[in-house]
């Protein structure tokens, strides 16, 4: 078994790219992403758009490079000596066995005094107008139907507006109010964004933001304009710049403020689920209390209907037995009882009753009636 | 507002109202038949508009004339 601390055959060398690999997992390993702070030395910007230069102290320099995707944040390069913040991580490029800084983010020492300074500025004077005031602020429509997005169309803050927003609601309706929300453009095109809101007219609520960003990133939303442009949007508005720490200035300005775009989209769009429970406890209530009500009113119908023939019998009752008495009492009175007992009656031919002599002149015709029938008489 | 119709919390909230007027039982059945009837043709649009289908996202644009237009968002 050889001693891996003291090789000293030649058969057991690595090859160049093995030992750069090796180099390069130490170096990343050893360091990972972190802030560098120096002055700018020989930049040189590739057509590319990628950044080639070093950044160096009173002792030493170190070799950077930074990718287009992050170089076009920065705008246009740096002059010799700026002084820099550079976010970045070390590492060796295998190819050329070189040793450099990969720089995803750069902090121009003097603009950023400048920016602050502004920043302080606006908010002073936007303060001073009350367009922080809490007296201004809407509440939120507690049913939006149709919601704006003023956003970058290719941005993430819209896809998520979108996902969270469906999943919400799938028939809520979104406009999307497209601007770029960084770069030399974006103020202009926020601004204008903002005002079409109000001249498009149906949207319920408005979010306007956009997805994580760096500080830097989040510039146009400490503009004046575009303040007051919000300031200026007729409805209830979101500000959602997506950043947990610090605060934007539309974040003061807008009737309400999210941490991201999709905690705006929660605040903006109302549960279909929380929804939907209440119409189904409302539908069951209905039906209950429907059913109820038919049965206090099936009941109060039956003990109608019992009174009813109750009282009818007892009518029925009290006819049935006046009738009797009525019929004992006829009974009682029928001439033909009296005849019965032996008395005879005179009727005239028209059946009428014969009462007096006068009425029984000689050669009168009349009937006797007795129990048992009529013979026919003749006075004499 | 903009849009149309009544709304689903327009529809829910009258439904309410007329849960509450049934429950209170102190009503005409014939009353009580009105409300219920109202209350399901309520619920029925509540339910259509709950159920309704998923809406295109759209992007305004602005025209030379600084007229609006809406037009779908590619998915």
């Amino acid at each position: 078994m050889s001693d891996l601390f003291a090789p000293t055959e030649a058969s057991g060398a690595l090859t160049v790219t093995e030992v750069n690999r090796l180099a390069k997992g130490a170096v990343e390993g050893a360091l990972g992403p972190t802030w560098v702070h120096g002055e700018v030395s020989g930049l040189k910007a590739y057509a590319s758009g990628h950044w080639y230069f070093g950044i160096k102290d009173a002792e030493s320099q170190l070799r950077c490079v930074m990718w287009r995707t992050y170089s076009t944040r920065v705008g246009t390069p740096p002059a010799e000596g700026t002084q820099v913040y550079c976010l970045g991580t070390p590492t060796i490029w295998e190819e050329r066995g070189e040793y450099r800084l990969n720089v995803t983010r750069m902090l121009l020492l003097d603009q950023l005094g400048r920016q602050a300074l502004e920043l302080e500025r606006v908010r002073k004077k936007l303060a001073a107008e009350g367009l922080f005031d809490p007296a201004r602020k809407r509440p939120l429509p507690a049913f939006a139907r149709t919601i704006g997005v003023v956003t970058s169309l290719n941005g993430a803050a819209l896809r998520d507006v979108i996902t969270v927003a469906r999943a919400r609601w799938p028939s809520v309706r979104i406009v999307a109010f497209g601007a770029a929300v960084q770069g030399a453009a974006a103020e202009g095109e926020v601004v204008a964004a903002l005002q079409r809101v109000g001249r498009l007219g149906g949207v319920d609520v408005l979010i306007v933001g956009r997805g994580g960003g760096s500080k830097e990133d989040l510039e146009v939303f400490n503009k004046e304009s575009v303040c007051r442009a919000l300031a200026a949007v007729p409805v209830p508005t979101i500000s959602a710049v997506g950043h947990e720490t610090d605060v934007a200035l539309t974040d003061l300005v807008a009737d309400a403020r999210a941490a991201t775009p999709s905690a705006a989209a929660e605040l903006a769009v109302p549960d279909r689920r929380r929804w939907a429970a209440r119409a189904d406890d409302l539908g069951v209530r209905l039906a209950r209390a429907l059913e109820r009500r038919g049965q206090v009113a099936r009941e109060r119908l039956f003990r109608a209907a019992d009174r009813m023939q109750a009282a009818l019998q007892e009518q029925l009752a009290g006819r049935r037995h006046a009738l009797e008495r009525c019929a004992v009492q006829l009974d009682a009175l029928s001439p033909l009882k009296v005849l019965g007992r032996g008395y005879a009656v005179a009727q005239d031919p028209a059946g009428k009753v014969l009462k007096s002599v006068t009425q029984l002149t000689p050669g009168t015709a009349f009937t006797l009636r007795v129990a048992d029938g009529g013979v026919g008489a003749k006075v004499v | 507002m903009s849009t149309q119709k009544p709304t689903l919390q327009d529809d829910l909230k009258r439904l309410e109202e007329i849960v509450r007027a049934l429950e209170a039982e102190d009503l005409d059945l014939d009353k009580a038949i009105t409300l219920f009837e109202e209350g399901v043709k309520r619920l029925r649009t509540a339910r259509e508009q709950l159920g309704a289908v998923e809406q295109r996202v759209q992007k305004v644009l602005e025209q030379a004339g600084g007229e609006l237009t809406l037009e779908d968002l590619d998915p």
